[in-house]
């Protein structure tokens, strides 16, 4: 278990670096000139050249890119935005507890909602309830997060005046008018059921799919064999073994989108990462995206390793190989 | 006085395309401490009468019929709670594959004393000792060791040993064995069968082993019913079967066997498949790939009949006794022809 | 023959000395070793799966070798190094007189026509995607045997053979029962005229009135084209039926090769005793008066083979200081018999007593 754990941080290393590297040369493939953006339009080609040997942007890529690891590194720093000079890991800092809000209440939510209709699905097939809930499905995986987030904020924002349309509050800081555990759960609620319908769709199937499965194994047979209630068969063997795909496909959905819930967050105008990195983009700062993108891979590598270690802790059989 | 009593069985299933007759009019009864051997290929409807029995059949799209009397109580009319109490305890059931009949996630132990803790008011400690002498008795080595352990880290013998020390736990007085053996390698099916039958004489319980091998059944069996297409083709006493057979199926099983003390140019064959059992074939459902098919048989179903008034030895088959006997004579001596 | 004194590659002399060129096949201690590695960055061989460790055996022409042993004892490894679909490890696969071991996949090219292998299981070994037809004739097709016309008669002609209706030629699998399907397998085997087929355990899935049709069909074939057979199976009854000479597998070795009425008349070998014995014969009066050898235990693990003969945890024989330390080679007896054993069985059958107590051995 040792060996394999190092093996993977090893790896999950590389990775980190491999990803950094590619989205530097991805950056340096855009035809821009972050220098006179940063500079503005009454610069002089004077100006600019000034501006860029200030940022730095006039050194061939791998010195560039050699400065970044060694910021990254040695001062744990992720350097300085172009556009607006703030501190990257500020920036970033102040970004992602937004994103964290919106994915792990969301996913919360898409569990909650997923695992008791998936497994009544799959207890009734082409029941009332089953086709009702896959045609649920259908319709959450089809629409866009988008178009549902517009029509949530127009109904329930806009003409029934149930929650805020836009905007975030911080959890902390009480005494603000938007400030406060109440009122970052109000402005959050459109928010979490936006982003959790689509996945909520996703799981539902998938936990539809798994427990049918699982409940025509042999060991089910067993148990029922064995005299067991329902509700036993069900808990003890059924769920059980159901859910373990589901967990490691938890984790890297959350991991992925801790990277940035771009769409939803664009639709209520949250603070979050996404948001940041669409910005970031818009003004060709490297420093800023290069920031969101290293703090998503962390995110998913972490997020990832996480769940290998959790599924192998769950299921005997690979944890004894 | 019958342990059970199987009385003109039904089972058919709903489906898609129409319903599926799996079972359809079985009747058979077992005593206790025997061992009756339920015969036939795929499709025969042997496992799907056990699973009847024992109530295990999917609920919807399921139509059963007929009796199967325990204990003064008919199971098929039962309640599923009262049923429940049985399962397990007083009638218990193995299957065919070991490797996936144990829940993977969960060790031994903990199943072992689910089953126990299922009937028996008894705390975990108690429970969890009973599991112990169980798995002694079925010849796990390294018992109190290998009680944690998951079901992945045993062999597949171990693992039917497993499975049969779950099914005694609660001292059934029935144990239903559905193909115990088939996917086990032919030493380790000796194992097992000998272990069976040891307990079985230690814990004075009858046994129903469904299975294809005619070896098997001749090894264990006191009695036999054969099973073609969902109905019963022959029954009767193991040895009667063996020495007298009267249906046309039980001479193709029989002469389709290559056997270790004979020597054969050729095998019999039995031309053809098993039937639909959605469309069963009219009259005679063997009369299709029957040698010996006569007109009658295309139109009248035969019964169940005594054979030679022996009430014990019954089959169903238009032909006459003379050529019955003619045939069976024939089929043994050919197989007898050069024994080694 | 005598019994070779030395314990050097002893299979391979005894063989050698016995067969001449009819042999269309020769193998000479093969070895196949799945290693077992681990490592942080680079993977290091830490053990060996021994699933094939030193086989050797010949087959003449027309003959069928029929090879028995239980889950673990290397005979499905065993027939995949022979057909070069594994690269054996060590030893000699000497085919038609060419040494086929370690040839590359073009030279190995003209000999897949003359060596076809038939599966055990029948809905897994047919493409479902695929038509009937196309699947008989790939091999032509590969090994460009005719013209799409000629090919195509020829798919209609091995479809009659084999007892399926030509006019199904553009049927899906599916459409097919277990033994039907297996039938297709053996007209696909059958295709471009092999020499050789190797059946690995064909009719272990089938039913047993289904069982018999298809050993019917093989028996018929063999002496209709002159084929030579490999047969593998688990089934000591099938085997029998089937072969002229048997090979009984345990372990990754050959612990005992005879002709087969020698075989299941008089085995020397103890397992082969214990598998004879355990067989159930479907005669109730012989199932009660048979005398039945039990095996204590499971067998070994084929990563970690026991020391000396590989049989010895098991054996009701077991002479301690001897059978755990010497490894016994496979000793000849009588009209082609080689069994590997220090105390082969006397007798068969033997009662419990004699069994435990051999009354001499092939001391070395």
């Amino acid at each position: 278990m040792i060996r394999y754990l190092i093996r993977r941080i090893l790896w999950a290393v590389v990775l980190f670096f491999a990803v950094t590297v590619v989205s530097y040369v991805l950056f340096f493939i855009i035809p821009a000139n972050p220098a006179k953006q940063a500079c503005g339009q009454a610069c002089t080609s004077q100006d600019v050249k000034r501006v860029a040997h200030a940022l730095g942007t006039d050194r061939p890529i791998y010195v560039q890119y050699g400065k970044f690891v060694k910021h990254l590194v040695i001062d744990r720093s992720l350097g300085y935005s172009y556009f607006s000079r703030q501190s990257v890991n500020s920036i970033v800092g102040a970004a992602a507890p937004v994103t964290a809000s919106l994915v792990v209440g969301g996913a919360i939510l898409w569990m909650l909602i997923a695992i008791p209709v998936g497994v009544l699905s799959a207890l009734r097939p082409r029941s009332l309830l089953d086709r009702t809930s896959m045609t649920f499905v259908l319709i959450g995986i089809s629409a866009h997060p988008i178009w549902i987030g517009l029509i949530f904020a127009y109904f329930f924002g806009f003409r029934l005046h149930l929650t805020p349309i836009t905007g975030y509050c911080d959890f902390i800081n009480p005494s603000t008018d938007c400030g406060g555990p109440v009122q970052w759960a109000y402005h959050l609620v459109l928010p979490w059921l936006t982003f959790a319908i689509l996945f909520a769709a996703l799981y539902v199937r998938m936990i539809r799919a798994n427990t049918l499965d699982t409940m025509n194994e042999d060991y089910v047979r067993t148990a029922r064999a064995k005299g067991a209630p329902e509700w036993l068969v069900l808990r003890s063997h059924i769920l059980r073994n159901a859910m373990l795909p589901v967990v490691t496909m938890l984790g890297m959905d959350i991991g992925l989108a801790l990277g940035g819930a771009v769409f939803t967050e664009t639709v209520y105008s949250l603070p979050g990462l996404g948001k940041t990195a669409v910005g970031g983009l818009n003004n060709y700062d490297l420093p800023t995206v290069q920031g969101v993108i290293v703090f998503a891979t962390l995110a998913i590598i972490i997020f990832n390793l996480v769940v290998d270690l959790l599924y192998a802790w769950i299921d005997p059989r690979i944890r004894l190989a | 006085m019958a342990l059970l009593e199987v009385r003109d069985l039904k089972t058919h299933f709903r489906t898609d395309d129409g319903i599926v007759k799996a079972v359809d009019g079985v009747s058979f009864s077992i005593e206790k401490g025997k061992t009756l051997g339920i015969v036939g290929e795929s499709g025969s409807g042997k496992s799907v009468t056990c699973l009847t029995i024992m109530g295990l059949n999917p609920k919807r799209n399921t139509i059963s019929s007929g009796e199967a009397i325990f204990n003064g109580q008919n199971l098929l009319t039962m309640s599923s709670s009262d049923l429940r109490e049985i399962r397990g305890n007083d009638i218990a059931m193995i299957f065919q594959d070991p490797m996936t009949s144990l829940n993977p996630v969960h060790r031994i132990g903990h199943q072992l004393v689910e089953a126990i803790q299922l009937h028996r008011d008894v705390s975990k400690k108690q429970a969890r000792a009973r599991a112990l002498e169980l798995l002694k008795a079925v010849g796990i080595p390294r018992a109190e060791r290998r009680i944690d352990d998951y079901p992945h880290q045993f062999s597949g013998g171990m693992r039917q040993r497993v499975m049969i020390a779950m099914a005694l736990v609660n001292d059934p007085d029935l144990l239903i064995a559905d193909e115990p053996t088939t996917a086990l390698d032919v030493t380790t099916q000796a194992q097992i069968l000998k272990l069976m039958t040891t307990l079985q004489r230690e814990f004075d319980s009858a046994i129903i082993m469904i299975t294809h091998d005619l070896g098997v059944i001749a090894e264990i069996a006191d009695d036999v019913v054969v099973m073609y297409a969902a109905r019963v083709a022959e029954q009767g006493n193991v040895d009667a079967l063996f020495t007298r057979p009267q249906h046309p199926y039980t001479w193709g099983l029989l002469g389709s066997l290559p056997r270790l003390d004979t020597d054969v140019d050729r095998l019999v064959q039995i031309q053809g498949q098993p039937p639909s059992l959605l469309n069963p074939p009219r009259g005679c459902r063997f009369h299709p790939r029957c040698p010996y098919v006569m007109g009658i048989c295309k139109t009248e179903e035969p019964h169940l009949m005594p054979v030679d008034g022996d009430r014990t030895h019954t089959q169903a088959c238009h032909l006459d006794q003379t050529t019955k006997d003619r045939e069976a004579e024939k089929l043994l001596a050919g197989t007898m022809a050069e024994a080694s | 023959m005598a019994a070779p004194a030395t314990d050097v590659a002893p299979q391979e002399t005894a063989y050698a000395a016995e067969h001449d060129g009819s042999d269309l096949l020769v193998v000479e201690n093969l070895k196949k070793h799945f290693p077992v590695t681990r490592g942080i960055i680079f993977q290091k061989q830490i053990a060996a799966v021994k699933a094939v460790d030193g086989v050797s055996f010949s087959v003449r022409q027309g003959e069928t070798l029929g090879v028995v042993g239980e889950s673990g004892c290397g005979k499905s490894t065993m027939a995949r190094c022979i057909m070069r679909l594994l690269d054996a490890t060590d030893g000699r696969i000497v085919f038609d007189g060419r040494d086929i071991t370690r040839l590359s996949r073009v030279e190995m090219r003209p000999f897949r026509r003359e060596m076809m292998m038939i599966f055990q299981d029948p809905y897994a070994s047919l493409n479902p995607r695929k038509r009937v037809g196309f699947i008989v004739a790939e091999a032509l097709e590969v090994h460009k045997l005719g013209t799409e016309a000629e090919i195509k008669r020829r798919v209609q002609e091995l479809l009659d053979v084999v007892g399926l209706n030509p006019e199904h030629y553009n049927r899906f699998p599916h459409e097919f029962s277990g033994g039907q399907r297996q039938r297709i397998g053996v007209a696909r085997a059958l295709a471009v005229n092999p020499k050789l087929i190797v059946c690995d355990e064909p009719v272990s899935a089938l039913d047993v009135s289904v069982q018999a049709q298809i050993l019917n069909l093989l028996k018929d074939l063999q002496s209709s084209f002159g084929l030579t057979y490999i047969f593998i199976a688990h089934d000591l009854n099938v085997v029998r039926h089937i072969s002229d000479r048997v090979m009984v597998m345990y372990l990754g070795h050959a612990v005992e090769i005879a002709p087969k009425s020698r075989l299941y008349a008089e085995p020397k070998h103890p397992y082969t005793g214990a598998l004879l014995s355990a067989v159930p014969v479907p005669d109730p009066e012989a199932a009660r008066t048979k005398k039945k050898i039990v095996l204590e235990g499971d067998v070994p693990s084929p990563i970690n083979p026991p020391s000396g003969c590989w049989f010895h945890p098991r054996c009701p024989r077991f002479r301690e200081g001897h059978c755990d330390v010497e490894t016994p080679p496979l000793y000849s007896f009588s009209d082609g018999q080689f069994a590997a054993c220090h105390y082969p069985l006397e007798r068969w059958p033997l009662t419990e007593e004699e069994l435990r107590h051999p009354s001499s051995g092939r001391a070395s």
